[in-house]
Parts: C-alpha cells; structure tokens; sequence
C-alpha cells in the first residue's frame, strides 16, 4: 500500500467507526470528507465489508472460560431471590495482629479462615477483612495497601489530593470516595463498588467503577458487569450475594467464610446460582440449608466437605 | 400522506442527492433517491428522534447493499470463470467438524488478539462492535475521554482487520 492509499485507508476506518455510531449525526462533514477524492468512497465501502466480514470471528463470548459458564455482566438483572429466616451470623471483629517482615515499614495483617477483622487507619478509613487474607500495609504510607490474597472491604475517607490505592497482583485500583470490595483467589481478581468510585489502573486503562459496577480480571480476561449495591462486600453481614455466579467461583467465599476445605465435583463447579446465601458457623447446619438453595448436596469429606449434584430428580 | 419524515426528506432532497453522488452513486443517484422516497410513503416507520441523520442513514445503507451484491456479483461470475461454480461442497458431518474446529481456532485467536490489545481496547470494542453502544456512552460509562473510545477503536479494529486479513490468505 502506498503512502497516499494508507492515508486514505486510515481516514476511511475513522469514518467507517464514527459512521457505524448509532447516534452519529455528522454526515455533513462525512460527505465532505467523500467528495474530496473519489477513492474515500470506495475505500469506505471496502472497510465497512470488512467490517462486516469480522463478524464471524468475533468472539460473542466476553472470555473464554474454562467450564460452560457465561459471564453474568452483560445480563438483564434477576430479581434477586431473597432467603427467609436463617440467623446471621456476626461477624467477629477480632484483636489486629501485625506481623513485621524483615525490619521494613511493610506489615502483614491475615486472618485464619472463618475469622473476620476490622482494621482501623489513622485517617478514619476502615478496612474489613473476611477470613483466609492477607493484606499487606505501609507504616509510612498510610493511604496504600496490597492485597495478596482473600477477600478484603474497604471504606476509604476520601482525599483527592492523597487517594487511597490498593495494588493486587498488577493491578491499581485507586479511590475517589469509596466503599468497595476486592477478592483475590489464585489468579484472579474481582472487585465490586457499593459507594463512590474506584479507577482501576488509573495510569493504564484508567477505567472508572462507579457504585453498582464490577470489574473481574481473570485466566479468562477482563469483563465489567453490574452488581447490586448491597450485595457488595456483603459478606460482613453474614450474607453471600450472587448473581448467576458459577458455584466454582462460589466455593472459595464460602471456604474463606466459614473457614472449612470445600471441594466440589465438576458437575457442580458449572452450575450457576443466582441468590443469597445466609452464612452460619456450623458447617452442618449451614449446609442443611445452602446446599439445596444451590441445587447441591453437601457431604463431609475427611476434614472438609464435598458439594456435589444433588441425587435423584432435580425440583 | 407526507410524514415527517417526508416532508424532511423533500426539504433535503438536494442535500441527499449530493450524498449519494459523493458516495460514488453517479448516474444512479435519483434512482436511490427514488427508492429512499418509495420506502418512507410505503413503509410505516414510528417517529424518528432525528429525521435527517436517519435519511442519511438510510441512502448510506442503500449504498452499502448495492456494494455487497456488486461483491457478490463479482464472485458467482469469478466462480464460473474458475469452473469451480458448479460443484457443492460435500455436507457430510465430517466437514461440518472440520469447520467447526476452524472457527474455533479463529475464535481462539481473535480472543488473542483482542487481549494483547489491553483489557480497555477489548472492553470498548466489545461493547461498540457487539453490543452496538454508542461511543459517547461507553465514554461516560468508563470515565474515559471520546478521544480515547475512537483511538481504542481503531487499535482494535486495525489488528482485527489484519488478522482477518491473515486468516483468509491462510
């Protein structure tokens, strides 16, 4: 292609994607743009052919995902299924205990699985940690945490000049007046806003998650969905939410939560759950009840528990 | 009856017929213009938000069709010129398999391509090429400048074309 025709073939695909707009209105300027040589015409046309011709190999799926699953973000919304009675269980907000490593101003705060923790900073933002987490903080810093693993809520005290960031494996995310969540598990990342915003890689993708928003990272790729407000970091009223979420992804909340081994068959890794979950101490008890919510039966298995299939007809 | 729409539409009549020229119409121009016409007396179309830029979509899409059976034209004759036009491809399973598994790796890779671009390209793409959102929603939506959302667009819509572009020479 020569210099001339790659020009035109640029200004072509500009006007090939302001064109294809629903809301585009500027035809007047397009058509200026047409009569000034003869071949934008024709170079539009071969453009939006190839446009047209993508079709096929655009992946309608927003990610491939290891198990039938599908993602739940660009969905209508369900009403949410509610559960009656059920207690909550309150979430015990245990004594902090700072583990230094090495002689750095870095410090490691976990918790065990099935613990809960309320981390107060000096400048009035909280931190919720769900249990099975670690979450590392600066002594100098305190407007900066990473989140190495689990599950973690955060409510920021707001300071434009100073945002509050969090990193969790590559990824920033930066607050602009917040309550939010993060989960990290294995490779993944999801993090869900329930007040104000978070910018996700403010100095990449710069991608703003206002309230309501989710954002997943994971083997399968990046996806933005919708959430329900107070399902987000709902964990901290004994309350697991969800929508069409693949119970593969439920399992490990309800690990960290009640601080159990829980593996599930295959079969019931793809299936999807869309509802809430009332967390309870007792295994056994909480079991009884969530596993039939989930479509599943729960048994014990050495140490833990095992979800599978339930038998016989499903209702 | 004279719609709205009609009654726009005379009022720019000019203006589209010098659409159409510049869209390489030529000769045909009063022709489409003809056709656009037919169409808003037969047709019962609902109130249009925006009567022009419709009009003008409509003569764009005319447009386009006449492209594509041009293409198509093209083809069927390359087709017999080739001695290739005759002969229908075998429908067993067996091909039906093997396509599959063709579009599947075609899938794989534009998944590839479309990650390698960075997760916001892909988002925006996703949700203009797919979803058909308009740019300036998907601009407020990520909190992003309308100049950005065009520039992703065209990273993506470059490195699809050229895969495309690969995948047919293949």
């Amino acid at each position: 292609m020569s210099g001339a025709d790659a020009m035109i073939h640029e200004e072509a695909l500009g006007w090939v994607i302001r064109s294809r707009d629903p809301h585009f209105v500027d035809w007047d300027a397009f058509m200026l743009w047409l009569e000034r040589d003869t071949a934008h015409a024709a170079a539009y046309d071969a453009l939006m052919a190839a446009d047209e011709a993508l079709a096929p190999i655009i992946p309608a799926e927003l990610a491939m995902v290891p198990h039938p699953a599908n993602d739940p973000g660009y969905r209508p919304r369900h009403p949410w299924r509610w559960i009656a009675g059920g207690a909550i269980a309150a979430a015990a907000v245990g004594a902090i205990s700072l583990s230094l490593i090495n002689s750095t101003d870095i410090y490691t705060i976990s918790t065990r699985p099935g613990e809960t923790r309320l981390i107060a900073l000096g400048d009035g933002t909280r931190i919720e940690l769900n249990g099975d987490t670690r979450l590392r903080l600066d002594r100098l810093n305190p407007r900066f945490a990473t989140l190495d693993g689990g599950e973690a809520a955060f409510t920021v005290r707001h300071d434009a000049k100073d945002p509050f960031r969090v990193t969790v494996g590559d990824a920033l995310f930066e607050d602009a007046g917040t309550i939010f969540n993060i989960v990290r598990s294995g490779g993944s990342t999801r993090i869900g806003v329930s007040e104000g915003k978070v910018i996700y890689n403010p100095k990449a993708e710069a991608i703003a998650l206002t309230a309501g928003r989710a954002l997943a990272d994971d083997a399968a790729g990046v996806r933005l969905m919708t959430v329900a407000r107070d399902a987000v970091a709902s964990w901290r009223q004994g309350r697991l939410v969800y929508e069409n979420a693949a119970l593969g992804e439920i399992a490990p909340d309800i690990a960290r939560s009640l601080g159990i081994a829980l593996a599930m068959t295959p079969g019931a890794r793809a299936m999807h759950f869309t509802g809430t979950i009332r967390l309870q101490r007792d295994p056994a008890q909480f079991f009884a009840a969530a596993a039939p919510l989930m479509g599943l039966a729960a048994v014990r298995q050495g140490d833990g528990w095992l979800l599978k299939e339930e038998d016989g007809p499903r209702r | 009856m004279a719609s709205g729409l009609s009654a726009i539409f005379l009022e720019n009549r000019p203006a589209l017929l010098r659409f159409l020229r510049a869209r390489g119409a030529a000769e045909d121009a009063e022709d489409l213009l003809q056709d656009i016409w037919m169409k808003l007396e037969t047709r019962d179309i609902g109130p249009v938000l925006d009567p022009l830029p419709y009009l003008y979509r409509m003569a764009n899409n005319l447009m386009l069709d006449r492209y594509r059976s041009a293409i198509r034209r093209d083809r069927r004759e390359q087709d017999w010129a080739d001695g290739v036009g005759g002969v229908m491809a075998d429908p067993s399973e067996q091909v039906a398999i093997d396509e599959q598994m063709i579009l599947k790796q075609r899938l794989d890779e534009a998944r590839g391509v479309l990650r390698a671009l960075g997760p916001r390209v892909e988002i925006i793409f996703r949700r203009f090429r797919i979803e058909g959102v308009g740019q300036r929603v998907i601009a407020q939506d990520l909190g992003v400048s309308l100049t950005t959302v065009e520039k992703d667009l065209q990273k993506a819509y470059r490195a699809m074309l050229l895969l495309k572009q690969k995948l047919d020479t293949e």
